[in-house]
């Protein structure tokens, strides 16, 4: 994979770009991904991977005015469109999910097929249920063990949720990046927390075909949120990966990438 | 110069063992082990305290902070109009009721201009920018906090000084299409703003602004570095140059009958440090937004560092974070420390805390002012202080 600069609507972008095949936009989750990442070489046999960093995120700039998810949204649509391809398939991990499923709602004509990774961005229980756990409010090593099915397979470079614990293991650059990426998804999605209030009655909306896939001991959105966010996606399928928790592209790299590459072949 | 009382009203009440084993002393611990009996009778003392500050010419702080056994006063602006209508003489800084958690900053200003109603001007209004526990307590996003704050500080000031009907305020952080208060406050065309941060660009803009800088301790350097920011923005701004009352110091005090007995009493404060200051690190290190991400790497490898090690009293005498002695000590240290930074207007005493009594509080606030606060009246005027430019001197 190599890592690219792309300027959209102001925003100097970092993109990580590489492999061979049908397009596949890739939107990270609360960490950007390392090119080197096990998961991207995998896919990249099979399709050819546009993962770009968000806005504020890795080595992308942030507008000033940038604050919400409202924005993000708005801007991947201005991305979708300055990419040549009449059609994407759209891969989106937790909080890159949310934006997918946004996108999926409001622009799904440049959508050939949505890939969700245990998304946030719905609110599905009663009011005194979180579904979804407080990033900023939770104590790193708390969220580690939720995050993962074996937090000892975090590592430089895709640490994910609980990357606070491994300051020895990183980089003064690595630190940096992740300092960045935290601050700009707290302003992104402090309030309400990682979801947004009306999206779960838009989701009828969603007409390309959607592979939910969901680590089965992730303890940040549970399984049981996963199946609830499938039901509301006309058709979607739902697919667990053992051993694997929120960040299933990171822990268990092969056995995401087999289900993704049977699905864009269309069974 | 001024002498102010302040007590944050802790709850040292909590059993050891329950401490010990929580991750955070605040935000996140139960309020089971708040009995509320307790801390009837600690607001009971409290409010005891101030009146008899009232009557002995010291004046009154109130502070704001949430859900921890540091601070009862969740409510700043009620226990504030309590200590208004107790008492008949003292100014009273409320530092403050946290805009940054505040959803509308009019519903502010209305609570502040009925408290100088009430008060019949002698409200003072502080403003803090309020991190850490704050933020998940008040569920207040912890990014561009400074910005936030800002512009509640200028949504409130505006609310408090137009007279003229309705006003529209559609900012980035906040709108209200019909600002309107009633009443108005005493004071024109309002109340004294205070604002309590070390943070040197900040102080500039207090110092362009003409609002009161107090810091918190600060110690020797920290605060002449914050003040003379301060008075440098004037300086370039062209602005006159600031009095000693724009300036004022918040520290641990205990005036004693002897050095020994404050010293040893004073011992007590230091709970505030190492109990009730505990926090989970989501709260402090990894709360987003606080540094700049490139200052993050040598922030995280050093780890926070903000409070002192060194706990003896001796040692926060020396450091300028503690005024402990007989009235003659206590006075000298505050002279001295007037004179280290260039000027002070107002020595605030944090003297309620921690395991410091209720009886032991009255005695020293009886000796402060008694015995100190005369000798810290028609103080020589200080000689002009060089002014390097504290922003330079300050990078690495």
């Amino acid at each position: 994979m190599k890592v690219e600069r792309a300027q959209v609507q102001g925003v100097d972008l970092e993109v990580i770009r590489g492999g061979d095949g049908p397009t596949v936009v890739l939107l990270h989750g609360p960490t950007v991904y390392s090119p080197v990442a096990p998961f991207l070489a995998l896919l990249g046999r099979s399709a050819s991977i546009v993962a770009p960093s968000h806005p504020g995120c890795g080595g992308s700039t942030r507008p000033d005015d940038f604050d919400t998810v409202y924005d993000l949204v708005h801007f991947y649509q201005d991305f979708l469109d300055a990419l040549p391809d009449e059609k994407v398939t759209l891969i989106g991990c937790s909080f890159g999910g949310w934006l997918a499923t946004e996108i999926a709602v409001n622009y799904g004509h440049r959508l050939e097929q949505l890939i969700l990774v245990d998304p946030v961005g719905i609110k599905v229980r009663g009011r005194e249920e979180r579904d979804i756990v407080h990033h900023f409010n939770t104590a790193p090593d708390e969220l580690a063990r939720r995050a993962w099915h074996d937090p000892a397979k975090q590592r430089p470079g895709q640490f994910g949720l609980g990357w606070q614990q491994h300051l020895d293991a990183m980089s003064d650059e690595e630190m940096v990046v992740l300092a960045r990426g935290w601050d700009a998804l707290c302003l992104y999605a402090w309030r309400p927390h990682l979801f947004n209030p009306k999206l779960k009655h838009w989701l009828h909306r969603i007409s390309v075909p959607t592979l939910l896939l969901w680590g089965a001991s992730d303890q940040i959105v549970t399984p049981a949120y996963g199946r609830a966010y499938a039901d509301l996606i006309p058709g979607s399928r739902f697919e667990l990966i053992p051993e694997a928790g929120h960040h299933p592209e990171l822990e268990q790299p092969e056995a995401l990438v087999e289900r993704v590459v049977r699905f864009l072949n269309g069974s | 110069m001024d002498l102010w009382s302040h007590c944050e009203n802790p709850y040292p009440f909590v059993p050891n063992e329950v401490l010990q084993a929580a991750d955070s002393v605040r935000a996140a611990l139960p309020n089971r082990y708040c009995d509320p009996m307790i801390a009837s009778r600690l607001f009971d003392e409290i409010f005891d305290e101030h009146a008899l500050c009232d009557d002995l010419g010291i004046n009154i702080v109130t502070t704001e902070h949430h859900a921890g056994i540091n601070n009862l006063c969740g409510a700043n602006p009620l226990v504030t109009a309590i200590v208004a209508r107790i008492t008949k003489k003292a100014k009273i800084l409320s530092l403050g009721t946290l805009v940054t958690v505040r959803q509308d900053p009019v519903r502010v200003a209305e609570e502040y201009a009925t408290l100088d109603v009430i008060s019949k001007g002698r409200l003072q209004i502080g403003f803090v920018k309020s991190g850490g526990t704050e933020m998940a307590s008040g569920d207040a996003n912890p990014v561009r906090l400074r910005q936030r704050e800002w512009e509640a500080i200028d949504l409130i000031e505006k609310a408090l000084t137009s007279h003229d009907g309705p006003f529209s305020w559609e900012g980035q952080f906040f709108t209200h299409p019909h600002v309107n208060i009633w009443p108005r406050p005493w004071q024109q065309p309002r109340p004294d703003f205070w604002a309590a941060t070390s943070d040197l660009p900040t102080c500039a803009e207090l110092g362009r602004r003409g609002m009161v800088n107090t810091l918190l301790f600060g110690g020797y350097d920290k605060t002449k570095l914050a003040f003379d920011a301060y008075r440098r923005a004037r300086s370039e701004a062209g602005l006159p140059p600031p009095g000693e009352d724009r300036f004022a110091y918040l520290g641990f005090c205990y005036v004693g009958d002897t050095d020994e007995e404050a010293l040893r009493i004073g011992q007590k404060i230091a709970w505030f440090v190492t109990v009730s200051l505990k926090a989970s690190p989501q709260y402090n290190k990894f709360l987003p937004g606080q540094i700049a991400p490139e200052m993050v790497p040598k922030a995280w490898r050093s780890g926070t560092g903000r409070a002192p090690t060194d706990l003896r009293a001796e040692s926060l005498v020396t450091q300028g974070q503690m005024f402990a002695g007989n009235p003659d000590t206590v006075a000298r240290q505050i002279k001295e420390f007037r004179r280290r930074v260039g000027g002070l207007g107002g020595l605030i005493m944090m003297t309620r805390q921690g395991l410091v009594t209720h009886a032991e509080a009255e005695k020293s606030y009886r000796l402060a002012a008694a015995e100190v606060l005369p000798q810290l009246q028609d103080l020589d005027r200080l000689e002009p202080v060089e002014q390097p430019d504290p922003l330079v001197a300050a990078s690495p």
